[in-house]
């Protein structure tokens, strides 16, 4: 491959910034200034898609109606395990108004066992609410009516739904064999061919960063303190506003899906794969998507029957979830149990760091925890495991930052107790043992903006209603997926159209591909049509990891600037000069040597040779290697400061102020990333104080698959938020932008739980953090009298 | 939700000549094939039916009945809420919030804006509990006629502490505390047009005494009104509603207080406690503690101790003593 | 809500009952609907339907324009804008009125979609998000909330909007409180909460 040296900005303003060399690809484009000297990217603009959302014209799925549209509903299980005898879907099928019925073959969800260990034509249900049947009808209550007739004979047999339960000898096996499963594009670690001992399978030594390193025993003998601690977080799910569903219409075979999705390729791979069709011949369109966080990169069982009902009836089917079924069988984030142990010297530096972790994806896989113990401090000997266990519980799936978020309420309380007992400011242990740049230089800045003194004595305050400050930081892989494409076109008209197959699930990723056209064309954000969501267009990765921003902005400005390239030779002619002499700026190409010559972005596409010109780039390699598999020092990293209000009498704890000091690379749209970061801080608020998906141990059912009992943040939760951005520069592509998704949730947990220590006096370490468990842990709890 | 006929009644008379049924017989094993049930505002109703829970085969409204959504307040007679007002007409009313403050607090906090501006008075009040396994279409519980209570040995965080029998599910109404603090009237209007006041605290049926059932409501018997006593002099009310959050949430506790007083002396009080039982109760324990007494910090958190003495909690709700014990306190140092 | 007599009146010759029209549907008071029994002009979707629910035709004002619909007694104001109108800006998050979403004006107050029963609204006017803009002009909220991004996904943006819209028409000038009061029962999972505050404080300056 032919390369070019550049020289690219690299390093944070005001702090480090300089200048660095890279080898990159001939056909990169120049260096982007900083940010100070561009005109679009790095600004506060409005989202290209905001007046579709304000006015009600936004199409999501769920408002998808195509003409002779059928509607479908699934007969889920009403018990947690069983052997299904036998099926009798007839009276279903004459039900008036029903058009297919369609029994699944085998569940097309959670792990997948090697051998099928029943002797049944159907799959065993495994879990309360696994979907066996579906019809197909006119309208959801026809639907629904003849759902209820079908008839299932179950042979039920013992069931598990706790981890602790399950984890037990003797516990009931909701696999019999070994299993494996395909991770999502959502960043959950699953390693393969791990054996399961009863319910248990693993463990897994390895995450993101490799394996284990050093030698324990020897770190832990050279420790001067030692603290271990055990920490509990619970299962989340993750209640996107818009459930989870699907419009199929298979149409013979030339199939179109409307999916609010986070991936349209694994939609479509996916749907492809399960009913033998070439790629493509399988359409799927995603222009609005009513939330994600990670449960929704795959196809679904609901996306399976929904193929089916559509190729038995003839008509396009649309299956939207309910709030119950989403609950209970869209995905959630897996419960963990984290014994962790740490070694330092007197003056803080780590020695050892040891986890042991146990976690339930239900009928999945996926509950590792042990990335962000790995990488984010040093410390010479490491090693974690980690373990999945089986519970007959919904599928878990990717959330947010999947496994760093329960690993960092561990690992954040963990470091905050071990300063505790150095006798040091937790913000100076972390200056001690933390090599990353950026989060230096985020504590930093924090620590000016809340004038951070060492925290009081905990628990001091007088009254009842007692205050607490805590801090917590994160690390997230800069990870990028590599199957992004970018098409720009030019009319001769002066219209620029930007075309990707990549989705925005609210995050903002069209305005931010505007942005990046823009900048490199010399126009305004509102100047670009931004056309994505829909595989016709050139591929897109799936909105997960935090990997959007990073892997589709660099070929978007790679095309754009291919595209600027060909119309700088017209220019060029036009202006009687030579292409290096021309500048496009404020939409006009002009000669660099003397702006009054010029000629308008318009005019000058009215003088192409063809009415339209294209161009499409694709995702090149970082520049300088991937950093993945380096380790977690020089990624994304972020510090969040929260301030609490603990009532000690009643238990009741209030967020009163979330400092969030982040760093996503080159920044491309202010207010989008703000957003993003308030959704990041809230939801872990919610996950501290409010969530907890609860399992009846007798029933196997879910008690509160809704949204007034379980719990989520309303107005009156969210605090004051304030956001400190900081620019930094990595020289790692031709945008040198990277998302901030999940990075915007990992550390608000444990910063919130910090906190409400140095409140109270006395550590929480199982969340949600609820009244009854402050009263608890205040001996305030009356407990039962035994009968 | 299952098919229904509908029938938009325009008079009380018109509409209970249709309904043959309570909404509460239509979740039992038993229900009446062909159940006409009223409806309100329906938040409940639509509910449970949308759940599975209820099938009524009619459906007769009754907001539209004139003269069930007014609200008069007469210094010397007392206040009287119709039916029919909502929620947000409640917490809107100047004279209630000047003289039943505790009232106005409850409606104000029960709910989101959104149901308090359509949900009933009636409708609050007769409203089944939200035990959620009363509330799973899947599991058949004590209250809804087979002999298992899962709450006993399952997930009982949200549960009653004060033991009434074998099912521990908790009223759910947050205005029922307040009105029982109020010693309120409820006027129900049976089938033969005969009007019957009932004191509210003979309105809750304890599961004990019928577990199919949360109140004394017959078929076809509508509440039309709930009567408030005339404010004495010198008395002073408050609520306090205790959840997770502030926002919209069921409460974990919740305590409304009625207390005369001469300067800081309570001569009389009511306690009204919530979330507490399957029905809403008067602590008498905390009414005698703290009556004739100067409420201080110290007689007001001796008043919420001497509450909890007959609690028996479960496994998970025990947290919800000190919970009771502190808002008991806080309501009644409110009141001076 | 507003006593239903004297709105009658006001609104003359349209009465509530005057709305309800269709095969099957007499006078006030007499049972209207039937389980697919009373009704003899059954609607239908598409030619080869082997059967069709029980449905009425009933008249709504909406969004300023009276419009006829096809509709069961169990269809909620949210499913009959939806399905018949046609109306999605209007969502449905939990279909229990637990998150909002589906929030819409019964005149002007207001009130769940999805808890309300189409067959129940009568001669009261719906407003929507679809008509919340005036002339193309949109309202101040809704302009405000693009300026300050209050949009993430937007699936509980209808709702919100709608919600702040109101607050702001029966108190012009709300503090951070008030907002927060009005919108404390919207779901939004994004975390669009402190920009929405925000956008409808700013709205409520300029409005």
């Amino acid at each position: 491959m032919k390369t070019k040296r550049i020289k690219l900005p690299h390093g944070i303003p005001g702090y480090n910034l300089g200048e660095i060399e890279r080898e990159v690809p001939s056909t990169e484009p120049p260096a982007l200034a900083v940010n100070d000297k561009l005109k679009v990217i790095g600004k506060r603009i409005k989202r290209t898609d905001a007046l579709a959302k304000v006015n009600g014209s936004a199409v999501f799925t769920a408002d998808v109606h195509l003409p002779g549209m059928l509607y479908g509903r699934m007969l889920r299980s009403d018990i947690p395990h069983a052997r299904i005898k036998s099926i009798d879907v007839s009276a279903a099928r004459e039900y008036p108004g029903v058009f297919a019925v369609h029994i699944f073959d085998r569940r097309y969800e959670g792990a997948n066992p090697k051998k099928n260990s029943s002797d049944s034509e159907f799959p065993d249900v495994i879990y309360a609410g696994q979907p066996i049947a579906g019809v197909a009808a006119v309208n959801p209550d026809v639907a629904q009516e003849a759902v209820s007739l079908i008839k299932v004979e179950y042979e039920p047999m013992d069931f598990v739904v706790t981890m602790d339960e399950a984890r037990k000898p003797g516990a009931p096996l909701v696999y019999q064999t070994d299993v494996d499963q395909e991770a999502s594009d959502g960043g959950e670690e699953i390693e393969e061919g791990l054996k399961s001992k009863g319910n248990v399978r693993g463990p897994s030594t390895k995450s993101f960063y490799g394996g284990p390193r050093g030698d324990l025993e020897k770190g832990f003998a050279e420790a001067d303190v030692i603290v271990e601690r055990t920490y509990r977080t619970q299962v989340q799910t993750h209640c996107p506003l818009e459930t989870h569903g699907v419009v199929v219409d298979y149409n013979h075979g030339n199939v179109t899906i409307y999916a609010s999705t986070q991936s349209t390729k694994n939609t479509r791979n996916e749907f492809a794969r399960t009913f033998d069709l070439p790629k493509s011949r399988v359409r799927v369109i995603s222009e609005f998507i009513g939330g994600g966080f990670g449960a929704k990169h795959t196809l679904g069982s609901f996306g399976v029957m929904a193929g089916y009902l559509s190729k038995k009836s003839g008509r396009p089917v649309k299956i939207m979830l309910d709030r119950k079924e989403d609950h209970i069988s869209a995905g959630n984030r897996p419960n963990s149990l984290q014994i962790i142990k740490v070694g330092a010297k007197k003056d803080g530096t780590l020695t050892a760091l040891k986890q042991l972790s146990y976690g339930t994806a239900g009928i999945g896989l996926g509950a590792g925890v042990g990335n962000i113990a790995q990488a984010m401090y040093a410390c010479p000997n490491f090693k974690t495991e980690q373990y999945d266990v089986f519970t007959n519980t919904g599928p878990g799936a990717a959330f947010r930052a999947p496994g760093n978020v329960q690993g960092a309420f561990a690992l954040e309380q963990l470091i905050d107790e071990l300063a505790e007992r150095l006798d040091m400011d937790p913000l100076k242990l972390r200056d001690k043992i933390d090599r990353s740049v950026i989060r230096k230089v985020e504590r930093e800045h924090g620590t000016k903006i809340l004038n951070w003194q060492k925290p009081k004595k905990p628990g001091s305050d007088p009254g009842p209603v007692k205050k607490g400050i805590g801090v917590a930081q994160a690390h997230w892989p800069r990870f990028v997926n590599l199957d992004s494409s970018v098409e720009v076109r030019v009319m001769r008209d002066g219209a620029v159209e930007v075309r990707s197959a990549v989705q925005d699930i609210g995050t903002g990723t069209k305005t931010t591909l505007a942005q990046v056209v823009a900048e490199e064309l010399g126009l305004r954000a509102e100047d670009v049509t931004v056309l994505i969501g829909d595989t016709l267009f050139p591929i897109g990765p799936s909105s997960g990891g935090s990997v959007v921003t990073g892997s589709i902005t660099p070929p978007a400005r790679n095309a754009a600037y291919k595209i600027k390239t060909k119309l700088t030779d017209i220019a060029a002619e036009e202006l009687n000069t030579d292409a290096n002499n021309i500048l496009l700026e404020n939409g006009y190409f002009m000669l660099t040597d003397e702006p009054s010559k010029k000629i308008s972005f318009k005019e000058l596409a009215a003088k192409m040779r063809v009415e339209q010109i294209t161009a499409t780039a694709s995702r090149s390699d970082d520049y300088g290697g991937f950093m993945l598999g380096t380790i977690g020092f020089e990624e994304l990293g972020s510090v969040q400061f929260a301030e609490v209000s603990v009532d000690t009498e009643t238990g009741f704890v209030k967020v009163d102020k979330v400092l969030a000091v982040h760093s996503c690379g080159r920044p491309i749209n202010i207010a989008q990333i703000e957003s993003q970061i308030n959704g990041g801080v809230i939801m872990g608020i919610a996950y501290a104080l409010y969530e907890d998906r609860v399992m009846d141990k007798n029933t196997g059912h879910q008690m509160n698959a809704n949204l007034d009992q379980y719990k989520m943040p309303f107005s009156f939760e969210i605090p004051d938020i304030q956001i400190e951005l900081i620019e930094e520069y990595g020289a790692i592509s031709s945008t040198d932008a990277t998302g901030i998704g999940e990075p915007a949730n990992i550390a608000t947990a444990a910063a919130v739980a910090n906190a409400v220590y140095n409140a109270i006096g006395v550590r929480i370490t199982e969340i949600p953090i609820t009244p009854a468990r402050i009263l608890a842990a205040l001996n305030k709890e009356k407990k039962v009298n035994n009968e | 939700m299952n098919k229904f006929s509908w029938y938009d009644a325009a008079s009380i008379e018109e509409a209970q000549k249709e309904v043959n049924a309570t909404v509460s017989q239509t979740i039992q094993p038993d229900s009446p094939e062909n159940a006409a049930v009223f409806k309100a505002s329906g938040i409940d109703l639509l509910d449970l039916m949308k759940e599975g829970l209820s099938g009524p085969a009619k459906v007769v409204g009754i907001r539209n009945i004139p003269g069930l959504d007014e609200i008069s307040f007469d210094p010397e007679k007392g206040l009287r809420v119709g039916a029919m007002v909502t929620l947000s007409q409640i917490s809107g009313d100047d004279r209630i919030k000047a003289n039943y403050l505790a009232l106005h607090q409850a409606a104000s906090r029960a709910a989101t804006p959104q149901i308090r501006n359509m949900a009933t008075l009636g409708g609050n009040l007769a409203q089944r509990t939200h035990c959620w396994y009363f509330r799973s279409k899947e599991l058949v519980c004590f209250r809804k006629g087979s002999s298992t209570c899962f709450a006993h040995v399952g997930e009982n965080e949200n549960h009653a502490i004060m033991s009434y029998g074998y099912c521990v599910s908790i009223h759910s109404s947050s205005l029922a505390t307040a009105l029982m603090a109020f010693d309120s009237i409820v006027e129900i209007k049976d089938k033969d047009g005969k009007i019957r006041l009932v004191p509210i605290k003979n309105f809750f049926v304890l599961p004990t005494v019928d577990r199919t059932r949360e109140n004394i409501l017959e078929p076809g018997e509508l509440m039309t009104a709930v009567i408030l006593p005339a404010p004495k002099r010198n008395t002073v009310s408050y609520y306090i509603k205790m959840g997770s959050r502030k926002s919209q949430d069921w409460p974990m506790a919740e305590v409304a207080v009625v207390a005369e007083l001469s300067g800081n002396v309570c001569k009389s009080v009511n306690v009204a406690l919530g979330a507490a039982a399957p029905v809403p109760l008067i602590s008498k324990l905390a009414n005698d503690s703290i009556t004739g007494k100067t409420i201080t910090e110290a007689t007001a958190a001796e008043a919420g101790r001497a509450a909890m003495q007959i609690a028996l909690p479960l496994s998970e709700n025990g947290y919800k003593i000190p919970v009771f014990q502190t808002i008991i306190k806080r309501a009644l140092l409110a009141v001076v | 809500m507003k006593n239903k007599k004297s709105k009658t009146e006001k609104t003359g010759n349209i009465s509530r009952r005057g709305f309800l029209k269709g095969a099957g549907i007499a006078a006030a008071g007499t049972v209207i609907v039937g389980s697919g029994i009373l009704i003899s002009k059954p609607h239908s979707h598409e030619k080869d339907e082997k059967f069709v629910p029980g449905t009425i035709s009933i008249n709504m004002k909406v969004n300023g324009k009276i419009r006829e619909m096809n509709i069961e007694p169990r269809t909620t104001l949210a499913d009959a804008l939806r399905s018949e109108l046609h109306l999605t800006g209007t969502k449905v998050g939990c279909n229990r009125g637990a998150c909002s979403a589906c929030t819409v004006w019964i005149d002007g107050i207001p009130t769940l979609s999805c808890m309300t029963l189409a067959v129940e609204v009568g001669d009261r006017e719906v407003t929507t998000i679809e008509g919340l803009a005036k002339d193309d002009r949109l309202h101040p909220v809704q302009e405000a909330f693009i300026e300050h991004d209050a949009t993430q996904c937007g699936f509980c943006t209808p709702g919100m909007i709608m919600t702040a819209a109101h607050l702001l028409a029966r108190n012009p000038s709300p503090t951070e409180d008030d907002v927060k009061k009005a919108t404390s029962g919207n779901f939004c999972r994004c975390g669009t909460h402190p920009k929405v505050f925000a956008a409808t404080l700013d709205a409520a300056h300029k409005a």
